[in-house]
């Protein structure tokens, strides 16, 4: 039988923890707290109750339940939570997370496997979990005479694009980062960005699989470009605007998916070429190249890299979703707040509770949330579904398949919007 | 966005660093990938890729293809008339791209 610790006392391991304890609560006492205090001198402060929020009051949240929400909801106003927590970066990698697992627990379903099964007694749902510390706590390598800079910043980089794409998708009424009036452009000058990053990081690590996987992308997010931006030229046409949020509120009543089915298939071969996903992964072939343009990134590295993957799938289905499938539009499913809550409290014997600045949302918000979370995962899981069924297609193939067949429907679709706009069926003084 | 999200992962990076063991260096521990043969020759070859043209086309295309869209997005806007200059450039643009993979496709010019 083997032991985890040889030497193990239980009472250096007490006194270990004691001490960690001890040097957490000096430092942050003495460093964290006053640059708490100080930073929140600089940041402008809500009203809250009829009185300005100081930095003396900032944390009396903790001890006073009626002023929590409002200063929550007031936070929920500021550009931080929008980046940070819900249209934004927590909320992605919380559906990318979720992504990941479906993708393991799935795949291998269809492949008659089990997939991860110990982690986390049901069904190994901390299996992300071990995963991400396991690639923290491992060494990060780098080869010898690669460009380090570069190496260094590819990851980073390539998880910022992401969350730059991220940025411009609306998710619900008025719930968006970047509200940009040309926001279907910024989307391309994004995309624009990922063959640019994974041919510098196939350069810097001055090795040939990375090399070779790194020139694939970038011929195969080149040439699935031009399709890309034509099959979306009939959305824009049909609603006269590049802002992502008009083209979400112009489909209340039909889906554009509905008038323009090529441009949605166009559009959605396209990004599993963008993603690298099967059948068109050629810039990761396992099983000719070791792991194409990410062969030599390591540790928390690749886990960077992976979650700027799962990141830019989650936000390239957003994107079909806002475009094609209507949005947050759909029908309302989400019962409304009860008033007694807000007029009278939650009565829980004799006890009465009350909460004021509920609800934290409306019930359009949450209903639109609600209806755009069910379209995204709809549209994730057609994405993962072909990785369990196709085989990899060759690169002759794929270009031809890119410039020859998706480009030729592009222009039918172009063709079959603006006969849709001069037939009359749609726009201004149409039929619908 | 793009400013928080890099914010918010070097320090991933920096704190992988520092819980993360750094074992003795070996002379094969910092060699680049090959499978596990010593590599040889340089890690930045030249890689005949064959299919250049298509990279030309991409830089071509690719503006045209944005030119289209200063078009679509105001087209509810302009007049019925001022289509029928686009359905021209649209023409060009299809002529210009069948003959290039036709071009494209004669692999013994290449």
């Amino acid at each position: 039988m083997s032991v985890i610790a040889p030497k193990f006392k239980f009472s250096e391991f007490v006194k270990s923890i004691l001490d960690n304890l001890f040097w957490f609560l000096l430092i942050f006492a003495l460093i964290g707290v006053p640059l708490v205090q100080i930073i929140l001198f600089y940041v402008e402060m809500p009203v809250i109750n009829g009185e300005l929020l100081t930095p003396f009051l900032a944390l009396t949240w903790l001890a006073d339940p009626s002023r929590t929400l409002p200063i929550l909801k007031a936070f929920m106003t500021t550009d931080l939570f929008r980046i940070a927590a819900f249209p934004g970066f927590g909320f992605a990698a919380l559906l990318a997370a979720g992504t990941i697992f479906v993708e393991r627990k799935m795949l291998a379903k269809l492949q008659l496997r089990v997939g991860p099964f110990y982690c986390g007694k049901i069904e190994g749902i901390l299996q992300l979990m071990g995963d991400g510390l396991k690639l923290l706590s491992k060494e990060i390598i780098i080869p010898a005479k690669a460009d380090k800079p570069i190496f260094w910043a590819a990851p980073v980089i390539f998880v910022g694009a992401a969350a730059a794409f991220v940025a411009l998708i609306p998710v619900a009424p008025g719930w968006v980062v970047a509200d940009v009036d040309v926001g279907l452009l910024a989307v391309f000058a994004v995309i624009g960005f990922f063959p640019i990053i994974t041919i510098l990081s196939a350069w810097s690590a001055n090795s040939k699989f990375p090399f070779i996987g790194g020139i694939r992308a970038l011929h195969q997010m080149v040439s699935f470009e031009i399709p890309l931006i034509l099959s979306l030229l009939g959305v824009v046409i049909l609603t006269g605007t590049l802002n992502l949020s008009e083209i979400a509120a112009s489909q209340s009543a039909f889906p554009w998916i509905v008038f323009l089915p090529v441009g949605a298939i166009v559009f959605f071969i396209t990004i599993l070429a963008e993603l690298e996903r099967i059948p068109f992964d050629l810039p990761e072939a396992e099983s000719e190249i070791v792991a194409g343009w990410l062969t030599e990134f390591s540790g928390m590295m690749y886990g960077l890299v992976q979650l700027g993957t799962y990141l830019k799938l989650y936000a390239f289905a957003a994107l079909f979703v806002v475009l094609f499938l209507g949005g947050w539009n759909g029908p309302m499913i989400w019962p409304p707040f009860p008033e007694e809550i807000i007029t009278k409290g939650i009565e829980a014997g004799p006890i009465t509770v009350q909460i004021p600045g509920l609800p934290l949302f409306s019930q359009e918000t949450l209903n639109g949330i609600v209806w755009f979370v069910i379209k995204t995962v709809g549209v994730i899981f057609f994405i993962l579904l072909p990785r369990g069924v196709f085989p990899r297609i060759r690169i002759d193939m794929l270009l031809s398949l890119g410039w020859y067949k998706l480009i030729g429907m592009a222009f039918i679709n172009i063709f079959i919007a603006l006969g849709l706009l001069y037939a009359g069926v749609l726009g201004p003084g149409g039929m619908l | 966005m793009f400013g928080f999200a890099v914010a918010a992962m070097a320090p991933a990076l920096i704190i992988s660093r520092m819980i993360s063991p750094r074992k003795k260096s070996n002379p094969v521990k910092f060699l680049p990938m090959e499978c596990g043969q010593v590599p040889s020759g340089e890690g930045r070859t030249h890689f005949m890729m064959q299919y250049y043209a298509y990279i030309l086309m991409f830089v071509v295309f690719d503006v045209m293809a944005i030119f289209l869209y200063a078009w679509g997005s105001t087209i509810l806007e302009l007049p019925k008339s001022a289509t029928l200059p686009i359905i021209g450039f649209l023409g060009i643009m299809f002529a210009a791209m069948a003959f290039a993979l036709y071009q494209s496709g004669r692999r013994n010019i290449w």
